[in-house]
């Protein structure tokens, strides 16, 4: 599934991945995609944390090594 | 009623515990929670805007790391808490009182005011409360 955006949050430390998808989110239409693909470990928990506290839809997560891509609606 | 605010007290000047309150706020703020920080005693110094950036913050063998590996500023993330989420900051007012400041001491984009204990212990009744 194509997203209609995507962030590149490849070396950012926690908080930063979150906040930089908050950023996004917040200039996005609902029902648009952001597709994240971060490198933080602890963001698969973090992300999952996250759109169950905003409302936004967890569509995809996957990790891929040492690479992890979100896949993210906005409905909140 | 309990509700899920977050309220911090930040206190200590150590870079360690005030990035810690300014990645908890900063998350807290994106996640839908309302929080709020309190800033008094040596924490206060570190928001001082005629400080320079080298000398705003102290602290331990973590401090340095934070400062080497180049961890965002922790000003830089209060900031970006209240820009994307509902999250407020104030100035303890007798903090500011020992120190001989004006609000104007501090960054206005930053700080929503100065205010008391009390009201912010009596604000902090039903939310979660941390102290740093």
């Amino acid at each position: 599934m194509m997203a209609d955006q995507t962030l590149d949050a490849k070396g950012l430390n926690c908080p930063l991945p979150i906040l930089r998808a908050k950023k996004a989110l917040k200039d996005m239409a609902t029902g648009q995609t952001l597709e994240i693909i971060a490198t933080d470990p602890g963001s698969m928990a973090d992300f999952d944390a996250f759109c169950r506290t905003t409302g936004n839809q967890m569509l995809e997560s996957k990790q891929d090594g040492k690479l992890y891509t979100f896949l993210i609606k906005r409905t909140a | 009623m309990a509700d899920n605010s977050l309220f911090i007290l930040l206190c200590s000047g150590e870079r360690e515990k005030i990035q810690m309150a300014a990645m908890m706020a900063s998350v807290a703020a994106v996640s839908e929670r309302p929080v709020q920080v309190f800033v008094s005693m040596n924490a206060m110094l570190a928001f001082d805007t005629k400080m320079a950036v080298e000398e705003r913050y102290h602290g331990g063998a973590f401090a340095k790391l934070l400062n080497d590996q180049k961890a965002p500023d922790p000003i830089l993330l209060f900031q970006q808490g209240k820009d994307l989420g509902d999250l407020k900051m104030w100035a303890c007012s007798m903090a500011l009182d020992i120190q001989g400041w004006e609000m104007s001491h501090l960054d206005e984009k930053l700080f929503d005011g100065p205010m008391g204990l009390t009201k912010f212990l009596s604000d902090a009744e039903s939310g979660q409360f941390v102290t740093l």
